[in-house]
């Protein structure tokens, strides 16, 4: 979220949990240019300490989590940024998403760990890794957008929580492997075309492809974002042991946050009614519209969901 | 723009797709071939899946067997600790997709102003995470250029500090553009394919990509694309580094 007026209208859509970001006062004047997290501070933040401070207090006792996941900061950030980061949960932050394993080692080292969510942007994709993080002490981590089914029921280990992506803003690298700045445009934008040697009927399967990562060109079905979509999943994910779900937009409009929120909430019911992917495809359909993107799986962050649909979930 | 110096150490395997990575008799070979030169042999190793991660340790114990024992350039957290579980009596050396430093090309080739640069000589950035790969037992610290230009630090961890040149990775994904051109139909490529092994259809080739917002030479191979360092940004970071490995072309 990105202002304190959107908390009650998420609650009764049915969030349970929230992120937003923050940059530390004095920031841009040491830093210029350099971002806090992954995104745009104008567009994603939130306004202040103060409208965090009642972020926390609607929220009640829902879960309030603070982004400081840039990929990287230059000197002397690390050091502003630990110490902020443990002025926001002294305000009532219920933990931290960190990528930069500096950040991490420091507010591990200052006895934060356990408020500590490794971000997607660290890309935890293997048990190894995951016990490695659950070694210094973290708290969750967050999955990459691209992974497996089967894979995830590979990395989830004990004594860790487990946050995967289930709702919008595809993204066409890994992002924790994608070492461009989208302050100077998303990178992935132009990619594809200028590529010598690669047959245009691939081009054109990699543009289709591009194009459903942005929510169809940016569309919505009823109201509903038309992105990446991972809801019919949720039954195989709840079975493996995933704590949380990712919806994905913190910069987005209310309305897209609320109808995103609202069909997640949805389908987790259904879910955790008994319900299969099969009923959870048609319960999304019936209110998104498009089935076509369904069927044929263009939206699916977890598209092996429909290889499974026999096994116990 | 090389300071002189002599061949050390001969790298091969892959740091980005585990799919490439080379079966045991070839890296016998490699480590036959630097052995008989009386340098180093250097195998890197790529970000992981459960499967990569299992076909890496399967490499690995099969040196057991033949009395093999590499340097091993780890690029992934699940990687470091295998080695430092079940292998440590290979040396292991941090790579460089430890460092997530910005390398975008569309502002690498901008010159810095002089404060920005002044910047780049400090050893404060990754300060932390040296002393940690240090007592995780990591010799070695290596990366490509980044536009910070001071990760590999000022030598005081006593880790050795390794330059990539001339390439620089911008970007890769699972989602390979030419594994996808393999695939027969829509319906085995990018996320729908990622489940379907890879032929590696991409060894020894790189395809040049044109892109109007950066002059600097770009390529595709395989599922990362890399770009070439702008001179001003390598010398830079050659004065901080122990140890330069040259790349003959980009290559994942």
């Amino acid at each position: 979220m990105r202002h304190s007026i959107e908390v009650a209208p998420l609650l009764e859509a049915g969030a349970d949990e929230f992120f937003c970001g923050l940059t530390p006062p004095g920031w841009e004047s040491r830093f210029g240019k350099a971002w806090a997290s992954r995104r745009a501070p104008g567009s994603a933040d939130v306004p202040d300490a103060d409208d965090f401070e009642r972020i926390v207090a609607k929220a009640g006792s829902r879960p309030v989590y603070v982004t400081l996941n840039a990929p990287y900061y230059p000197a002397g950030a690390v050091e502003m940024l630990a110490e902020f980061g443990a002025r926001l949960l002294g305000a009532g932050a219920a933990g931290l998403i960190v990528a930069d394993t500096d950040l991490l080692l420091a507010l591990a080292e200052s006895g934060h760990g356990q408020h500590l969510h490794v971000s997607s942007l660290a890309t935890c994709i293997n048990a190894g890794s995951a016990r490695y993080y659950r070694d210094l002490g973290v708290r969750r981590i967050i999955l990459p957008r691209h992974v497996t089914l089967d894979e995830i029921g590979q990395i989830l280990i004990p004594d860790l929580e487990f946050e995967v992506f289930l709702l919008n803003d595809g993204c066409v690298f890994e992002e924790g492997l994608c070492a461009t700045t989208h302050a100077a445009g998303a990178f992935c934008t132009l990619d594809g075309e200028g590529t010598e040697g690669i047959l245009p009927a691939t081009l054109e399967r990699y543009a289709f492809w591009k194009w459903t990562l942005n929510h169809s060109g940016c569309r919505t079905g009823n109201g509903y974002p038309m992105g990446p979509c991972g809801l019919c999943a949720i039954p195989r994910l709840l079975a493996l042991g995933v704590v949380s779900f990712k919806v994905v937009g913190r910069e987005a409009s209310l309305p897209r946050k609320l109808a995103s929120v609202q069909i997640a909430a949805q389908a987790l019911r259904l879910a955790k009614q008994g319900a299969g992917p099969k009923q959870i495809q048609e319960a999304v359909v019936a209110l998104r519209g498009s089935p076509q993107m369904c069927e044929e799986r263009h939206l699916c962050y977890y598209p092996d969901i429909w290889r499974k649909e026999t096994s116990a979930c | 723009m090389l300071p002189p110096g002599q061949l050390r150490a001969l790298y091969f395997g892959s740091e980005f797709c585990a799919d490439l990575l080379p079966g045991g008799a070839a890296v016998r070979r490699y480590c036959a071939r630097a052995r008989s030169a009386g340098i180093e042999a250097v195998l890197l190793t790529p970000i992981a899946t459960p499967a990569g991660l299992a076909r890496i340790q399967k490499l690995l114990a099969g040196f057991a067997q033949t009395g093999e024992a590499p340097a091993v350039v780890f690029n992934d957290w699940g990687v470091a600790n295998l080695l430092r579980e079940s292998f440590p009596h290979l040396e292991r050396r941090a790579g460089r997709l430890i460092n997530r430093g910005l390398r975008d090309p569309r502002l690498m080739d901008q010159v810095p102003d002089a404060e920005t640069a002044l910047e780049a000589t400090g050893s404060e950035r990754g300060r932390r995470m040296r002393a940690h790969l240090v007592r995780f037992g990591v010799t070695a610290l290596e990366t490509d250029v980044d536009i910070e230009g001071s990760f590999l630090g000022d030598g005081s961890e006593g880790l050795q500090r390794v330059l990539y040149l001339p390439f620089a990775f911008a970007a890769s994904s699972r989602n390979c553009l030419v594994k996808a051109e393999g695939a027969p139909t829509s319906d085995e490529c990018f996320t729908k394919g990622l489940e379907i092994p890879c032929k590696g259809s991409c060894r020894g080739r790189r395809d040049r990509i044109e892109r109007a917002d950066t002059r600097l030479p770009l390529w595709r191979a395989g599922n990362t694309i890399f770009f070439e360092v702008p001179q001003f940004r390598a010398g830079a970071m050659i004065q901080q580094a122990d140890r330069i490995v040259l790349h003959g072309r980009p290559s994942p």
